[in-house]
């Protein structure tokens, strides 16, 4: 909708579409997921990543696209993302893709992010629900040989210079790093409240909005580096974990024995391990 | 954007008036400044400074787009509107003033997380779809089928609200009590859409309550019965009808018919003093006001006190209007006033029947010296289903 | 599939990430020499701790005392504070050098943030924020098996990487026990490892940091929350909290009444917490409340009504008094430490 402005920044929010966690099966006998039942929504953390490109956008203008990678199926989701504010969107979709680990999965995200075109920032959700590694931000900004931040908790652009600030986490702490651009930061989940979706843009988002698919052959990836044949990691196997519906136990005796049963409990849980 | 200057003087802008014409629909222009809604609006009571409806209302007339909070402070509990000389549409007014600060991003924090809670979750709490039957788990309550009487709804917070679960499963109580042949849309239940129209989300509104109306229709749903007097509302006035025979109803509606008709017939009895709180909307915004005492009175041994503000005049718990999603502080709360109304009229149990209202009357119960139960309608008549206080709800769920 | 930068048949020895704080190694690391320590004894090979920075002597030292049988130090004036660039280069280097079979971070931040980079860059597997590992002695090649879980902890998956060296993993903090320090005499050697780091190639700079900061109940592993029950005295709950490390945490109630900062408070108004464990002592466990417990992984509930709502949506329950089930807790808990 507004053209990117001289100065303003080209941002690119990489999103990932999740199934709902509790509605996913393994399936026992041929050790695989079953994803087939379950609803999917968009990786929460990459609306906080979203909302962070937009409040940058709000703040120094410029343009957001969003990247995904997936079956056609994703599609609304990425239209949902251009109604909440996002300007343009692109799906890597094709079944060379399927079965991608994290170096296969960035290594792709980084052939879209070169065909998108020249930009200043790349933005992820710190890590996504279902596969919970966090690893894809790091990897991208190697493929792409930029600067990267993980965790990060605020962003904001240096007035002037080709450099932001970014606040990130560290374990106990923060620290503030200042950042040449391009680079690849990963957000952390519920650093923001995300912006709810914007009607006035629906219609546009559901039927003008450009949303670029891209296959192997408009990205031109090497076959060696993509989907399965691409991925060094192989699953050996899966299995559902209990539920993780509360166990509601009680703990009955004296005091003194609810005590020693809740201290015992207490030490594990916590790994205080005896001070 | 228009201005205001310290000396009084205000500046209006002419895009920001066109703006709030169109949002307003120009609902604001018979408004003559009276004030008798500020006057009225409960804010008062708990505030030093009022929440200024009529200021509002002349900034809806002249675009002045500078509410800050008060514009989140209303509770739409229509008290101003039923009050209002020129019978201006207060609450209307205010939810599309909203609507317009949902676009400037002049929000409350929490507010958006709620929205994609119901756009994602279906329902305001982040809970999965999944769990939504959890509160019949061992009651078979089946799935609906057109050949049923009716339609139970049960809503967000009687699905997934521990407390307010029990209020359902005491409706089915009652309902099986009656012989009521009914069914549930299970874990596929949508939101019904109140909560994104009440913080001033219309567009999203409009679109939940399509989607349902064309989902009763395929089910072949008649009559829709809400736990919710929120629900009700909106199945009522707020969602297309798509057939003419369509009804919707709260449940206390549902139970007096069955009261009046001998279905519904209490052979225990609940001997206590029982006022009754109108919710706002089932009382002012849907004038039901008999139901709920016709369900009471058919209650052997209970003794049905009216609180001082009732009816039409009743006094709002405090929650509508998206406020049960915003914090409240201490001292502020109109359900503060409300347990002491109920305490002065001598009231052993307040009787209400409504999530929201149960919630917060709950939570300002203790502030009164002598002790105060809050029930639910659904929940006293349960009590007296059978002789002895054999407790209905206990036995439906196989205890 | 393109292959890694180290073939199978020269990687060796199972390696681990030392992180450290320029003082004192990481809790993580140390798990992860104890965890190293057994998978190297099982398959015969030898265990390496890196450790990287500057002017790192005493460290070096001290860490010599873990069971690795050597300790390779990398230091440059670049790494005295974590970088993604100046870290990844050296890194690298070394790792090209030594040619490590497995490769293990802990999955902080900083360890995240460098092996998902360093991974990449090697073009080999990486298996993050891992909850066991095993060494499968039946390959013919040493294999590393992972275990991690996804779908929200729903689904565990175990991960193999059968070509590609070094097979790297990420490790949850907290899964394995620590390592203990050994006695004199049974300590490994130490090495030095020369990297060369570009500083035109540095592409972030630190400008601050601050450690243990304001409250954050969202970022607490552990809580100890009170409600109206409480009657006004968090003395027992703080007392409880100092000695689990726990953070206070507070219902609406609490909050109203003004027994605690309003920052403390838990519930759709409040914060959403997620900690390991929550103490939840008198709270009567509206949904308003609930909501912001949710996703702790496990709930203890203390509270005398055994109506109250809260034990549906607990691990453990415990129908009493908190004011006398909290003073031997307490008691229990001091006299093990």
């Amino acid at each position: 909708m507004n053209p990117a402005s001289n100065n303003g920044l080209r941002t690119i929010v990489c999103l990932k579409v999740v199934p709902r966690p509790e509605e996913v099966r393994v399936d026992a006998e041929t050790m695989t997921l079953d994803r087939a039942g379950a609803q999917s929504f968009i990786n929460p953390p990459d609306l906080n990543a979203l909302e962070t490109a937009l409040k940058l956008k709000d703040a120094c203008g410029g343009e957001v696209s969003i990247l995904s990678m997936g079956p056609p199926f994703f599609e609304p989701y990425l239209r949902l993302a251009l109604a909440v504010g996002a300007d343009r969107a692109f799906l890597l979709s094709d079944r060379a893709f399927g079965g991608a680990d994290t170096l296969a999965t960035t290594y792709t995200l980084a052939k879209g992010v070169e065909k998108i075109g020249a930009f200043d920032l790349v933005l992820c959700g710190e890590e996504s629900l279902d596969g919970a590694t966090a690893q894809v931000p790091p990897g991208l900004a190697e493929w792409l040989d930029v600067a990267q931040v993980t965790c990060a908790l605020e962003i904001e652009k240096v007035p002037g210079k080709r450099e932001m600030r970014v606040q990130r986490e560290l374990k106990g702490g923060s620290e503030t790093l200042s950042v040449d651009l391009p680079a690849v930061v990963s957000v952390k989940a519920n650093v923001n409240e995300p912006r709810f979706i914007d009607y006035d843009r629906m219609e546009w988002a559901l039927q003008e909005a450009p949303v670029g698919v891209w296959g192997a052959g408009d990205l031109a990836t090497d076959p060696e580096l993509t989907g399965l044949a691409g991925s060094p990691t192989t699953v050996a196997g899966v299995r559902q974990v209990a539920t993780p519906d509360r166990r509601r136990k009680h703990l009955s005796g004296s005091a003194g024995e609810i005590a020693r049963a809740l201290a015992d409990l207490l030490r594990t849980q916590t790994g205080s391990r005896g001070g | 954007m228009s201005a205001q200057y310290d000396d009084g003087t205000i500046l209006l802008d002419d895009a920001t008036l066109e703006r709030f014409h169109r949002a307003t629909g120009g609902e604001a222009w018979p408004c003559y400044q009276c004030g008798t809604c500020t006057a009225t609006c409960p804010w008062g009571r708990v505030r030093q400074e009022p929440l200024l409806v009529r200021t509002l209302m002349r900034n809806a007339q002249l675009g002045i787009d500078e509410d800050g909070e008060s514009l989140w402070l209303c509770t739409s509990c229509g008290i101003c509107e039923d009050r209002c000389p020129r019978g201006v549409p207060i609450v209307r007014i205010l939810r599309a003033l909203r609507s317009l600060a949902w676009k400037d991003r002049r929000i409350p924090e929490g507010l958006p997380s709620v929205l994609w809670a119901v756009h994602r979750d279906g329902n305001p709490y982040s809970l999965p779809p999944c769990e939504r039957t959890r509160w019949a788990d061992d009651l078979e309550v089946k799935e609906f089928e057109p050949t049923d009487e009716m339609l139970l709804y049960l809503g967000c917070t009687a699905s997934y609200d521990r407390r307010i679960q029990k209020v359902a499963r005491s409706v089915v109580g009652g309902l099986r009590a009656a012989g009521v042949q009914f069914g549930t849309l299970g874990a596929s239940e949508p939101c019904c859409g109140e909560t994104a129209l009440a913080m001033g989300q219309t567009a999203f509104a409009a679109e939940i309550a399509e989607a349902n109306a064309k989902l009763f229709a395929a089910r072949g749903v008649k009559t829709v019965v809400t736990i919710s007097p929120h629900c009700f509302d909106m199945f009522q006035n707020h969602t297309p009808r798509l057939d003419e025979g369509f009804e919707a109803l709260h449940y206390t509606q549902f139970l007096a018919r069955l009261v009046s008709a001998g279905r519904l017939v209490c052979r225990g009895s609940f001997p206590r003093r029982v006022a009754f709180h109108d919710p706002c909307y089932l009382g002012r915004r849907n004038g039901e006001y008999d139901a709920p005492r016709t369900v009471l009175e058919s209650i052997p041994g209970a003794e049905i006190v009216e609180l001082e503000e009732s009816r039409a005049g009743a006094l709002c718990c405090g929650a509508g209007g998206g406020r049960m999603f915003l914090e409240t502080p201490v001292g502020e709360r109109f359900s503060d006033l409300r347990v002491r109304q109920a305490a002065n009229a001598g009231a052993e149990v307040l009787a209400t029947a409504c999530p929201f209202c149960i919630t917060c009357l709950e939570e300002s119960a203790p502030q009164v010296d002598q002790p105060l139960k809050v029930m639910d309608v659904a929940e006293i008549a349960a009590r007296a289903l059978e002789p002895e206080g054999a407790d209905v709800e206990a036995t439906a769920s196989g205890r | 599939m393109a292959a890694s930068l180290i073939r199978p048949e020269e990687a060796q020895r199972i390696w681990v990430w030392l992180e450290h704080d320029g003082t004192s190694l990481e809790g993580v690391s140390l798990e992860l020499l104890a965890k190293g320590r057994e998978l190297a004894d099982r398959s015969g090979e030898g265990l390496v701790g890196l450790l990287m920075g500057h002017e790192l002597d005493s460290l070096a030292d001290e860490a010599l005392g873990y069971g690795a049988d050597e300790i390779v130090v990398a230091e440059d004036p670049l790494l005295e504070v974590y970088t993604t660039d100046a870290w990844c280069d050296a890194a690298a280097q070394v790792v090209l050098e030594k040619k490590p079979n497995i490769l293990l971070f802990g999955a902080t931040p900083d360890g995240r943030d460098l092996a998902g980079r360093l991974a990449v860059r090697l073009r080999t597997g990486l298996t993050a924020d891992c909850t066991d590992l095993e060494i499968k002695t039946d390959e013919p090649a040493l294999m590393l098996a992972a275990e991690v879980t996804g779908f929200g902890g729903g689904v565990a998956a175990i991960i193999a990487c059968k070509e590609n060296r070094p097979q790297m993993a990420t490790v949850r903090p907290g899964v394995f026990r620590p390592a203990l320090r050994r006695s004199h005499g049974e300590e490994g050697v130490q090495s030095r490892c020369p990297v060369r780091i570009d500083p035109g190639r540095v592409r972030t700079r630190v400008l601050e940091r601050r450690i243990g900061e304001a409250v954050d109940i969202t970022k607490a592993e552990a809580l100890v929350v009170g409600g109206r029950g409480v009657k006004g005295d968090f003395g027992l709950l703080e007392t409880l909290a100092g000695l689990l490390g726990a953070e206070l945490g507070a219902s609406r109630v609490a909050v109203d009444e003004g027994w605690i900062e309003k920052d403390r408070m838990i519930g759709q108004t409040g914060s959403v917490t997620r900690p390991k464990v929550a103490i939840v002592c008198g709270v009567s466990g509206a949904m308003q409340f609930t909501v912001g417990i949710m996703e702790a992984d496990t709930v203890v509930a203390i509270n005398s009504d055994p109506e109250a709502p809260i034990f549906e949506s607990a691990d453990y329950c415990v129908v009493d008094d908190l004011f006398s089930i909290l003073p031997p807790l307490i008691r229990e808990l001091e006299n093990s430490r």
